[in-house]
């Protein structure tokens, strides 16, 4: 499949070279929901100004939705949508009037662009309130018609910059559902976040970056394999199935906080041994997992295995 | 591997059946880019100095200006329409230069409609949001200034169409009222357009300073009239009635009492500021360089100049190089404003 973005060797100073944003950073991501995740001060906001073509890297190269943004920097951002993180919204007037003078501004001819800002804004859950103005709307309806602003024109690829900030936790959830409806739609995303919870539960592709370098990219599933490690609750018998197993099986165990256990496992057949030692030892199984490495271990440092 | 994104073309996951969602449709069609945009914004920032879109309340002060600065032109043909028949319709009570001096009163609509249409975008940080368009700071400027001065330019032009139909109908003759009054018909375009953009990109360039509307408003106000009243100030105190050449000029002779059937008279003010030969005598505003420095006159300066091609306004009036200077004072105003708003839009960083 043809890259949705590949950056190459992308690297933007500030302060006269003093500041490096970007530090050669190379990486190819493909259609889907992407979360680039990083800390604050990260480059996240460098690379998205890079990708609209606002600001000009001091090397490297970067191409998106089949376009060089070198080459094409206006082009691009017809392609393109953008959410900024903060409030950016004109608060007098209606979230219908500004979605779709957006939407024109985005190049669509007046009548799409009103028809659009209506279906738009219907999507995102503000059918009712789309008359009124801004100035009135809660937090998480300001995120919506931002969000919707950035959707109007159809674009390629969508950049959403902290799309969950500021909202509370219900509101949260319903951003990250609406951002998985969006890649049930077929339309790409790119979510800046810190937040490595908002990543792993919405997003098919991570890209990490600190202090401008990449950490690590690639599929949410395949970084997130099985870490090998094997846990078993046998009901607050914990250390009673670590002595069985070091017995029978050899395998060194150890007991959690909770009273559960973990061990390492190095294929199936050790699973079916672990099992039918519980049995024989007369243990309670309660619950078998393969624990998983979360994106906060891989960002740590932990790797997989 | 498996999880394979569905392509945006067939409409993703709904028509694999598996989940139905409703409520997105791509776009077929094609996109304006760089020229649509800046035509949406330039149509947008339109509405939003003449208030459609808006409340009332929103609405009311831009017409009411407009009707403002259009009740003198409808006046003045109606005045001439019950008088035709008489000598008094021999008397041009409002020439078209002057009538360019009463859309001065626009000048209110600019200072309250150029903040009003900048300060906001910096204000609410809209900026990065239009900037995400095919739109470059260029673009912005063009679209912004372009929309203020169209508004002011239409609202001045109106009127005087009104007053130049009006005329036209009222007189004897159509046809010679035209061929009598060709000129106008460039000189009034010119001049307004002249107008429109210097007034359009002092207030542009000053509401692009500050996020606050109401401080924008007070400077070019502040502005426009302090530089007025520094001008008066020094060509009253260095300058000398006199015109530097022999001056003609025109005079309705009611204003002193005379016979309105004696038509115009007129005399000539000599070089040493004396008339010369008539029997009434006109008191000049003693005239200086600096008259140039007044802001606010600098537009009917340059409207004289395109006119009548001397200055006759006050101040200025009769100044040696004094049109030169009027041009030279109205281009580092517009081109300064420009260069000024170009350098607080650039968004493009290099």
């Amino acid at each position: 499949m043809a890259p949705l973005a590949e950056i190459v060797g992308l690297t933007k100073t500030y302060a006269g070279g003093s500041v490096r944003a970007l530090d050669s950073l190379t990486v190819s991501v493909e259609p889907g929901l992407i979360g680039l995740v990083g800390a604050n001060g990260a480059g996240k906001s460098t690379l998205f100004r890079i990708l609209l073509g606002l600001s000009q890297p001091d090397a490297g190269s970067v191409r998106v939705a089949g376009i060089d943004v070198g080459d094409d920097p206006i082009g691009v951002r017809s392609r393109l949508g953008f959410m900024p993180e903060h409030d950016c919204l004109p608060t007098d007037q209606s979230a219908a009037d500004v979605v779709s003078m957006l939407g024109e501004l985005a190049g669509l001819p007046p009548h799409d662009a009103r028809q659009r800002a209506s279906d738009i804004l219907d999507l995102v859950g503000l059918d009712e309130a789309r008359f009124r103005p801004i100035e009135g709307f809660s937090t998480g309806m300001r995120q919506r018609t931002k969000l919707a602003q950035a959707l109007v024109a159809d674009p390629h690829l969508v950049l959403l910059d902290e799309p969950t900030a500021g909202l509370d936790p219900a509101g949260r959830h319903e951003m990250l559902e609406l951002v998985r409806r969006l890649g049930r739609f077929g339309i790409s995303v790119l979510m800046a976040t810190h937040l490595l919870d908002d990543v792993q539960s919405t997003c098919d592709q991570v890209v990490m970056i600190d202090g401008g370098r990449l950490v690590g990219a690639g599929r949410t599933d395949d970084l997130l394999e099985s870490s090998g490690v094997l846990r078993v609750d046998v009901g607050g018998r914990g250390r009673r199935l670590v002595e069985v197993l070091g017995h029978t099986l050899g395998i060194d165990a150890a007991v959690l906080a909770d009273g559960s256990v973990e061990l390492p496992v190095a294929d199936d057949s050790t699973l079916d041994a672990v099992v039918a030692a519980v049995a024989d030892a007369g243990l309670p199984l309660h619950a078998l997992s393969s624990r998983r490495a979360t994106l906060d271990g891989l960002f740590l440092g932990e790797g997989p295995r | 591997m498996t999880a394979v994104p569905p392509s945006r073309t067939t409409g993703g996951a709904a028509s694999a059946g598996a989940v139905y969602d409703r409520g997105y449709r791509p776009y077929d069609g094609t996109l304006g880019g760089r020229p649509a945009a800046r035509r949406a914004l330039y149509k947008a920032s339109i509405r939003r100095a003449v208030g459609l879109r808006r409340s009332w309340r929103q609405k009311f002060f831009p017409w009411l200006l407009l009707a403002v600065a259009s009740v003198p032109a409808i006046v003045w043909v109606g005045v001439a329409y019950i008088t035709r028949n008489t000598p008094a319709s021999a008397i041009e009570i409002i020439t078209y230069r002057e009538y360019l001096g009463v859309s001065t009163a626009l000048l209110v609509f600019v200072g309250l409609a150029a903040p009003d249409v900048l300060c906001p975008d910096r204000r609410n940080r809209t900026l990065p949001l239009l900037f995400s368009r095919p739109l470059t700071g260029t673009d912005y400027v063009v679209a912004k200034v372009g929309a203020i001065a169209s508004v002011v330019f239409l609202f001045s032009f109106l009127p005087q169409v009104v007053l130049y139909v009006g005329q036209m109908l009222v007189s004897d003759s159509a046809r010679t009222y035209l061929s009598d009054n060709l000129d106008v018909l460039w000189q009034v375009p010119v001049g307004t357009a002249a107008f429109s953009l210097y007034f359009s990109s002092l207030a542009c360039a000053i509401s692009s300073l500050t996020t606050r509307r109401l401080i924008a408003a007070a400077s070019l106000l502040i502005l426009l009239l302090a530089s007025s009243v520094f001008a008066a100030g020094l060509s009253e105190s260095t300058g000398a009635p006199a015109r530097s050449d022999g001056f003609e000029v025109e005079i309705d002779p009611e204003t002193f009492g005379g016979d309105p059937n004696d038509g115009p008279v007129g005399g000539r003010i000599g070089s040493d500021g004396q008339v010369t030969s008539t029997d009434f005598y006109v008191v000049a505003e003693p005239s200086s360089a600096w008259g140039a420095a007044n802001l606010l006159a600098v537009p009917l300066h340059v409207r004289d100049l395109i006119f009548l091609g001397e200055i006759r306004e006050p101040y200025l009036a009769g100044v040696d190089g004094g049109g030169a200077l009027a041009l030279g004072v109205y281009s580092v105003v517009l081109f300064g404003s420009l260069g000024v708003l170009v350098w607080r839009y650039r968004w493009l960083e290099s």
